[in-house]
């Protein structure tokens, strides 16, 4: 037998019912989906299109109207169901109360950690999420951008095999948001399965094996990244130190062959990476890797 | 950035239907929430209430200072325990729900049972730290109280009375008696606290849930009248109209009979409560307690969060 | 199955499920004497609505202590009729605090009464003698009331002992109250002398009240007080016992 899928929807539907109204809200209207380990897909719609709705049927915090869902082969109407996976709800927020530490200690707790393997764990995930000097503030006094890294240290308490990240980065900074997505690419190294739900599409796009796009409670499309955004007639190729003749010789080669060159320019830098060069210069890949001189050009 | 270690992958995900470490996790995380909003500001005014009220009464007989001490204190006692069951309770799933933070704590391997038994744990650990404080303070006044009266008395009774007067003395403050009323005061605080959690478990807002607790208190401690009533005049009729005989009956199947769990008056009066009537008083709150948490389980299982 | 329906349907179960243990509870405590009895509905007229409420709900004994404050201060100023009103509402907002049917008869029977006698309005001393014993009978009342309630507690009886012998100089019936005292638990060990020196006073009785002496003297040295020796001493003389027979007191008691 193969190996269940990490998440497996078949033939979702949730309708609510609208308290006091005769209508009722579809928020998912027959959804099927499989996620496999060791993917990150990415659930992608307008607000209000059900990504939420799905993330929460998954995890068994609202009941399916019809259809089922489960996680590595386990009903989510069944609580061992989750023992395996990790969940950063949308705008996260946790007892005011407790510090950051405490925080994680409590989740720990109810994963069945303990001890001196929870004080290190937890340890451990503050400064994965760069936590540390805050550790002991109260979790009251954290800026957005913090309570979503808690969030994240939280998910990942007891090393799940799958994490469920509804909008990560959602209200997070530029150098923030680039450092979630800095995370999730190691967790993907590491073989853990994420299903991320953004609108940041940009970041989707950066990140994620595949992708559905959700509309109004429909899956209106769905397939690896590659296959859904690739312009299948055309090609890109990008040259450091062209010399203006070669690349007039290669426009004459591509006459000469049929081929039709669209466009010839410097290529952008994203504004995210600008945005991060000027303000403070952290981001990684930016500082390592200089922006070469190069061109595009576009071929049919 | 460190990268971190995974747990022991080799150790295989075992769910336990039902774990004590969880429970107490919640429970003792509820009880801190509490604790940490500055709740026990309250003993300070049990504490100006159970002096000055042994202050304002110095010129009446010691028994009847001692009478009074013990109905002020346990009075306070019931009432503070009761705000607190009704007022913490009300509080505990709109503000997680709120916040999401019930998203996060159910989306780990926490069955739904478990977390409401943990916040209803918490509260009740919050009763009883309060209730024990509470009765320190209590027996310190006393036992304050009784050192004074016992110079006064050593000093103007003659020597053949002196032995019936201590005894006297001894026999109005403290008796086995007190602590079963201040237990039953944790009983009925603890009945209240599950019949919160049920009515907030499927109450829309905490002002409608501490609203329907109050009434459902003060109507709780007429039951037994209407229900006298409503058993004993059931047959007979007797000129009651059939308006009035089902609201009776709707009042004594629906609510539960608080006046069972009034013994502090008797305690405070100096009488035996029999603990065989104590054990049985404590079975019945026991019940009423398990049916209202089962009760809030089933709306809480179905929840959509 | 949706818990809206299903929970109506439990707790109505548990209504009928209930109903047996808690009447049986109720009556255990009726019969054990520990029931405090409903407020009656005429009590409404004495109280304020917010007193009321507050007593309904199980917070009367507070309520009450206000009240007793209240007698206090008329008994201060000498008021003796809104005081009776008080102590009467006290006592039935909590029938069971024998402390307060015990103050109220003292208050009666020892305050008003000595007041009623010395009252300088009323020139004519037998009207004023009248209203003084008035005050011993309300006394009385509250007492009788009292035990009505707290049928086992010997305080009351230990007081009415007190209100027969010392007000209305009633010593058969003294010595009745003190004997009832001295057979409750918790009782003061002076109860059962007390119940015998009334006894020697009543005529026709005395030799009853020898025997009881007698016993109490051969218990030993713990009755061995001065008035039972004169008791011992005044029924010898009275019955005319013979020399060889009367009890031995010890030289100088
Ligand atoms: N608890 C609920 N009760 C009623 N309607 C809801 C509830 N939760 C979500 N909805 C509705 O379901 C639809 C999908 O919501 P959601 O899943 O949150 O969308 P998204 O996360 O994609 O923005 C919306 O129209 C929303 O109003
Ligand atoms: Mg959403």
């Amino acid at each position: 037998m193969a190996d269940p899928a990490a998440i497996a929807i078949r033939n979702l539907t949730k309708i609510f019912p609208v308290p006091f109204r005769k209508e009722k809200v579809t928020a998912v209207e027959d959804l099927s989906l499989e996620v496999q380990p060791g993917q990150i897909y990415g659930l992608l719609g307008p607000n209000g299109s059900g990504k939420s709705t799905t993330m929460k049927v998954v995890l068994g915090l609202v009941s399916p109207t019809s259809g089922s869902t489960e996680i590595f082969g386990r009903s989510s109407l069944h609580v061992e169901s989750r023992e395996a996976v990790g969940f950063l709800p949308e705008n996260p927020y946790f007892y005011k109360f407790l510090t950051g530490s405490e925080t994680l200690h409590f989740f720990g707790r109810l994963c069945g950690l303990s001890g001196p393997r929870l004080a290190a764990r937890s340890r451990e995930l503050l400064a994965l999420v760069g936590l540390e000097t805050a550790a002991n503030r109260r979790v009251g006094s954290y800026s957005k951008g913090m309570l979503q890294r808690i969030g994240l240290a939280q998910a990942l308490i007891q090393d799940p095999r799958l994490l469920v990240l509804d909008e990560p980065t959602a209200g997070v900074d530029p150098a923030g948001s680039r450092e979630i997505r800095d995370l999730l690419l190691q967790f993907k190294q590491r073989g853990i399965t994420v299903l991320l739900c953004s609108h940041l599409l940009g970041q989707v796009q950066e990140v994620c094996d595949r992708i559905g796009i959700l509309h109004q409670g429909r899956l209106v499309s769905e397939g690896p990244l590659e296959s859904l955004v690739s312009v299948e007639d055309q090609t890109e190729c990008l040259l450091r130190n062209a010399s203006p003749e070669l690349l007039r010789s290669i426009q004459a080669q591509a006459a000469a062959a049929g081929a039709e060159v669209i466009q010839i320019r410097k290529p952008q830098t994203t504004l995210e990476r600008h945005f991060l060069k000027v303000t403070h210069g952290v981001s990684r890949d930016a500082s390592t890797q200089p922006s070469p001189q190069h061109a595009d050009v576009h071929a049919p | 950035m460190p990268t971190s270690t995974p747990l022991d992958p080799s150790v295989p995900v075992r769910h336990r239907w039902f774990s004590p470490a969880r429970l107490l996790a919640i429970a003792s995380n509820t009880l801190l929430e509490l604790v940490r909003q500055k709740v026990f500001y309250f003993l300070l005014l049990f504490a100006l209430l159970s002096i000055g009220s042994s202050l304002l009464v110095v010129q009446f007989t010691f028994q009847q200072q001692f009478q009074v001490l013990k109905d002020v204190s346990l009075g306070a006692m019931s009432i503070f325990s009761w705000l607190l069951a009704v007022l913490a309770t009300a509080q505990l799933l709109p503000r997680d729900l709120e916040d999401r933070t019930l998203y996060t704590i159910l989306a780990k391997p926490v069955p739904r049972f478990e977390y409401l038994l943990g916040k209803l744990g918490g509260v009740l650990l919050l009763l009883a730290l309060s209730l024990a404080l509470m009765s320190a303070l209590f027996a310190g006044v006393l036992a304050w109280r009784e050192q004074t009266q016992l110079a006064l008395i050593q000093a103007a009774t003659p020597p053949e009375d002196l032995e019936a007067a201590v005894q006297a003395l001894r026999a109005s403050t403290f008796t086995p008696s007190l602590g079963l009323a201040i237990l039953t005061i944790f009983l009925r605080a603890a009945i209240c606290a599950s019949l919160t959690l049920l009515i907030s478990s499927f109450a829309t807002s905490s002002i409608f849930t501490v609203i329907v607790s109050v009434i459902a208190y003060i109507i709780g401690h007429i039951q037994p009248v209407a229900r006298d009533y409503w058993l004993h005049s059931l047959p007979a009729g007797q000129g009651v109209s059939p308006l009035v005989q089902v609201f009776l009956g709707f009042v004594a199947l629906f609510f539960p009979d608080f006046q069972l769990f009034n013994l502090v008056d008797e305690a405070a009066a100096g009488n035996t409560i029999p603990f065989p009537l104590f054990a049985q008083t404590s079975a019945l709150g026991l019940g009423y307690a398990m049916v209202y948490t089962f009760l809030a389980y089933l709306f809480f299982s179905q929840k959509e969060l | 199955m949706r818990a809206r329906l299903l929970a109506p349907v439990l707790l109505l179960g548990f209504g009928f499920a209930k109903l047996a243990p808690e009447s049986l509870l109720t009556r255990v405590r009726q019969s054990a004497n520990l029931h405090t009895a409903p407020v009656q509905i005429s009590l409404r007229q004495n109280l304020s609505q917010m007193g009321f409420l507050a007593a309904l709900s199980g917070f009367r004994a507070v309520v009450a202590d206000l009240l007793w404050i209240q007698a206090h201060t008329a008994w201060e100023n000498t008021d003796w009729g809104r005081m009776k009103l008080l102590l009467d509402t006290v006592t039935a907002l909590q029938p069971r605090a024998v402390v307060f049917w015990d103050g109220a008869a003292w208050h009666m029977a020892w305050n008003a009464s000595v007041s009623a006698l010395e009252n300088p309005a009323q020139p004519r001393l037998a009207l004023r003698v009248k209203a003084q014993r008035e005050f011993f009978r309300l006394g009385e009342d509250f007492l009788l009331r009292g035990i009505q309630n707290n049928p086992g507690r010997q305080e009351l009886y230990n007081r009415l002992g007190m209100l027969y012998r010392d007000k209305f100089e009633d010593h058969a019936r003294a010595s009745d109250a003190f004997a009832a005292c001295a057979a409750l638990p918790n009782a003061p060990s002076y109860a059962r002398r007390f119940a015998a020196y009334e006894l020697s006073r009543v005529p026709g009785r005395e030799a009853e009240a020898y025997q009881t002496l007698k016993k109490l003297f051969l218990e030993g040295e713990k009755n061995w007080l001065p008035t039972l020796f004169n008791r011992i001493r005044f029924l010898e003389e009275k019955l005319n016992v013979r020399p060889d027979e009367r009890l031995r007191i010890p030289e100088g008691r």
